[in-house]
């Protein structure tokens, strides 16, 4: 009667018990870290439009952290991104969407957010694959990422590795765009609805302000997103590889960074310390 | 009932001229004998009078008792009772869109499709039969909120708080809210729940399944705005902790996708999608309090 509690709370299933909390921490995590870290990685890698050596030089400024690396990265970036995905599906399963029978533009959003979060999904997974092989075991990197294209990024042949990754084939390019896109929808989507979930932008006023200063930021967003791979796709890779390497061998000599053939396109037949880039003069 | 002539004569007629409208038109209607039973269309034939509306078109289908390639059939069954939009009993989903049958206007909707009007139960609730649908989780999810105000006992209490008249405008545009399950219908979040009893079930038991499945589910826009509507009033606001910890309970506001489908087809014009923002604040400063006042 008056006193309704769903139940005996302790013998709900425990996503059910605490639905409200994992929503919240679902809403969270896709701002940060996951949306901030996009920004982050976006603007990182527009930087190839300044100069194929500016990217370089953002690429050793993160992997600056060392050993410490790993643990960011699974920690701040792919712990966050498998919760946000595997809470997002779901989310995705409990909800039916029927923008056809009430085609209102937030509800055609709400369906597209959920369709983007699919499309972002995907791409993340082939794009972590893609440039960073998802392990760095030498038997997963030899038997399985290599063989399978993934695994292509090298930190300290930033530019040109990055960069011929995306020149491939004209298809990467456009898995790239639409992937870049669907991540930039969901995340300035995304953003305008966790201030509705937290209760920041209540009236219709402020939330149409809301919708509008989202949309911008994605707009500015997606200009990022699609330069940097803009600049990635036409990069002049072998001149970057030359930079690249010069400035590998001068962090080298001067003691700020360890010799890592994996870090390094060629790195394996460089073990003896003479600069690639020599022997090619 | 006399068979009124097709160029009703009345003056205002809302058609421009009588020629603009055909001398029959089909409605088209989703059946179901029983509840869990399966459903099926029938089509009818339905003579076309001036100022109709879905009701009268209901009532014109069961008076000819006959499909439109003429067979006797039972009467198609629907709830109605105050027939000015202010009761919510004859909602269902009319030409793919939900709203009350009393205010759907033939002669709009032939505007919108001439060729046939479609009527469906509402998707969202168990069919009890034909276009009757049961909507007691709508209820059961009023009851969690505690949509009401504690009245202790019937001695006189004196003059309540005084509510300011931010306050009350504020208010009244929520109170307007009639149940009548739009805002469920309409909301992509919320889906079926439907419970059927089984053989050697009693009655009882069959309820008592039916309302932990529905406590299960989302409880929806027209609770979570009344929780909002009790917890703003000076008196309600006194049970403001209860209605904040069911609307974090298990298909509590956090179930809610923010595709505002509730406040486009509300009848009522309630700003559903302004109360769920304000009780997502609500609950946010509740949230942290909660763990972290203790």
């Amino acid at each position: 009667m008056a006193n309704v509690s769903p139940a005996d709370s302790s013998s709900q299933p425990f996503l059910a018990r605490h639905e409200f909390l994992i929503r919240r921490l679902h809403s969270l995590s896709g701002l940060v870290p996951v949306g901030a870290y996009m920004v982050v990685h976006l603007l990182t890698n527009a930087s190839v439009l300044e100069s194929p050596a500016a990217f370089q030089r953002n690429v050793y400024g993160i992997h600056s952290l060392g050993r410490l690396l790993p643990v960011v990265e699974w920690v701040f970036i792919f712990i966050p991104i498998l919760f946000h995905a595997i809470i997002g599906v779901a989310i995705i399963r409990g909800g039916l969407p029927n923008h056809g029978s009430y085609p209102y533009a937030r509800n055609i959003r709400y369906s597209l957010q959920r369709a983007s979060g699919i499309v972002a999904f995907f791409f993340i997974a082939w794009h972590v694959f893609h440039m960073h092989g998802w392990f760095h075991a030498d038997w997963w990197l030899k038997t399985v990422a290599t063989p399978l294209a993934g695994a292509q990024f090298k930190a300290f042949n930033a530019t040109s590795t990055a960069g011929s990754a995306i020149q491939q084939h004209w298809l990467v390019s456009v898995f790239y765009a639409i992937g870049i896109l669907a991540c930039v929808f969901h995340l300035a989507n995304g953003i305008w609805t966790m201030g509705i979930t937290w209760g920041v932008w209540v009236g219709p006023i402020a939330q149409r302000r809301a919708a509008a200063v989202c949309t911008a930021g994605g707009i500015a967003l997606a200009a990022v997103g699609l330069g940097a791979l803009g600049g990635m796709a036409t990069v002049d890779v072998e001149k970057a590889k030359q930079v690249e390497d010069r400035m590998f061998h001068h962090k080298l000599e001067a003691g700020e960074v360890p010799n890592d053939s994996h870090k390094r396109t060629d790195g394996d037949h460089k073990d003896d310390g003479q600069p690639a880039d020599m022997a090619r003069k | 009932m006399n068979a009124p002539s097709a160029n009703a004569s009345n003056g205002h007629s809302v058609s421009a001229s009588k020629s603009d409208h055909p001398e029959f038109f089909q409605v088209r209607v989703l059946r179901q004998d029983q509840p869990g039973g399966d459903c099926y269309w029938q089509r009818y034939r339905v003579r076309y009078e001036s100022d109709m509306n879905v009701i009268s078109v209901l009532q014109r289908i069961a008076a000819q008792g006959v499909t439109m390639d003429g067979r006797a059939v039972a009467p198609v069954a629907w709830d109605c009772n105050c027939l000015e939009e202010i009761c919510g009993a004859c909602t269902m989903v009319i030409n793919g869109r939900v709203r009350q049958a009393c205010s759907a206007l033939v002669d709009r909707l032939l505007a919108d499709n001439p060729q046939e009007i479609e009527l469906r139960p509402m998707t969202k609730f168990p069919v009890v039969r034909d276009l009757v649908v049961d909507r007691s989780r709508l209820f059961r999810a009023l009851q969690r909120v505690r949509a009401w105000i504690d009245v202790d006992g019937y001695q006189d209490q004196g003059a309540g708080p005084r509510v300011s008249r931010e306050d009350q405008e504020q208010a009244y545009p929520l109170s307007q809210c009639m149940s009548c399950g739009c805002c469920l219908e309409a909301c992509p979040q919320y889906t079926k729940i439907e419970v059927l009893q089984q053989a050697g079930e009693s009655a009882a038991e069959a309820q008592a399944r039916t309302e932990a499945a529905y406590d299960h589910g989302f409880m929806g826009a027209h609770a979570i705005s009344q929780a909002v509507l009790f917890n703003t009033h000076p008196t309600g606001q006194m049970a403001a902790s209860q209605r904040l910890e069911q609307l974090t309970a298990e298909g509590g506001i956090q179930v809610c996708g923010n595709a505002q489908n509730c406040v486009a087809v509300c009848p009522k014009q309630i700003p559903l999608t302004t109360s769920i923002a304000r009780a997502g604040r609500a609950v946010t400063v509740w949230a942290w309090k909660k763990w972290f006042d203790r």
